[in-house]
């Protein structure tokens, strides 16, 4: 019995120590733990860019299950040529785009017209203009980017906002640099408007 | 405003045309992010910069764990889907291969020589836990080896003098029709 536990441990901390790559080799062996080291390590990352992209805390944590899900599913196509890092932000992103046009999310897009308006009013109040908070400017987001398509929003979030370069997006979203340019541009351009339409009150004071 | 800033507001078409490397990306963010003059005057010319400085918001180790017991019972249903699967398959086939018998009991074996069989009924045979009359069991005829253990032969044979054909009806009561 102690040797067994003594192995357990043993192999939690070769896991705990090895490559992202490394690991996801030997899951594909079928080992469980470094599967679950796998998943503890990547969940903060892969909920971040969830997140961002279906806008929900509770949602993400759904979308992250589904995508260890897949990656535990489709492990045995994994090739360690390839980064195991834009393998995985690949189908984080697929489904974070797919949760994005599910049925339930257009629910919450309903949900977020009404915290729309309310969001109009505290930004065009005078005493919301000096600080805009993190937590604030991600509700805008939300907001805003709800006009956005799946491809555009998750190349202006992985570009702008987890900060991987154009080549790896390109590689994650499974199409050319330019294209990832494209989406690029029609973001920003989008959400100027969005946010000039919404939330006036944050440029004219800018401007100010 | 130092250096920094004016390289800064002056790269701004780079930085939105994607013509500066990570780390000089990484450099301009973190600048615009804590330089309150700089992120003015970009915001005013790209507002959209003004999520590019949002903090991701910090995953905590319960949500992790959430994560993970999901995962954990995600890989459980799957496996036990997967099993009811194989079982649901092994299933069909023991029926369909039932069925196979049943049709195969059913069916007179005509031999050689003999007129065709047509005239004698199927149906007692899957139904029947004991010889049709007349028919006598001819275990001793059973092949071995990958005969079934529960499997009878009936062998009704009228003879070579007569007219009658000779039939052979196989019975395995160990399928599950």
């Amino acid at each position: 019995m102690m040797e067994l536990v003594y192995s357990e441990n043993r192999e939690r901390r070769e896991a705990v120590e090895a490559t992202d790559s490394e690991l996801a080799l030997r899951a594909r062996g079928g080992d469980m733990v470094s599967f679950e080291t796998l998943v503890v390590r990547k969940t903060p990352a892969v909920v971040s860019v969830a997140r961002r992209i279906v806008g929900d805390g509770e949602d993400a944590r759904d979308v992250a299950q589904l995508v260890f899900l897949r990656v535990w599913e489709q492990i045995s196509r994994y090739d360690e040529k390839f980064s195991f890092n834009t393998w995985l932000y690949r189908i984080a992103t697929n489904l974070s785009i797919d949760f994005l046009r599910s049925t339930r999310s257009r629910e919450r897009a309903h949900g977020a017209t009404l915290h729309l308006v309310r969001l109009r009013e505290e930004m065009t109040g005078s005493q919301t203009t000096n600080a805009v908070e993190d937590a604030e400017l991600t509700r805008l987001f939300q907001t805003v980017s709800s006009r956005l398509t799946g491809k555009q929003k998750a190349v202006f979030v992985l570009k702008e906002m987890e900060d991987r370069d154009t080549k790896e997006i390109a590689r994650i979203l499974e199409c050319g640099e330019s294209t990832v340019r494209n989406h690029l541009f029609n973001a920003r351009r989008i959400l100027r408007r969005e946010i000039a339409k919404i939330c006036p009150g944050l440029l004219e004071r800018r401007r100010s | 405003m130092n250096a920094l800033c004016e390289t800064v507001r002056g790269r701004l078409p780079e930085y939105l045309e994607d013509g500066l490397s990570t780390e000089d990306r990484r450099t301009y963010r973190e600048h615009i992010g804590s330089c309150e003059a700089c992120r003015e005057s970009v915001l005013e010319i790209e507002p959209s910069l003004v999520f590019a400085r949002v903090r991701a918001e910090d995953v905590s180790s319960e949500d992790v764990e959430r994560v993970l017991t999901g995962v954990r019972a995600g890989i459980a249903l799957a496996e036990a889907e997967r099993r009811a699967g194989r079982a649901r398959n092994r299933r069909r086939h023991r029926v369909a291969a039932a069925a196979s018998a049943a049709a195969l009991a059913a069916m007179t074996l005509v031999l050689p020589g003999s007129r065709p069989a047509a005239r004698r009924p199927a149906g007692p045979v899957a139904a029947a836990p004991s010889a049709p009359a007349g028919f006598a069991p001819a275990a001793q005829a059973a092949p071995s080896g990958t005969f079934p253990a529960e499997a009878t032969i009936y062998d009704w044979n009228p003879g070579a003098a007569s007219e009658e054909p000779r039939v052979v009806w196989i019975v395995d009561r160990s399928l599950d029709i």
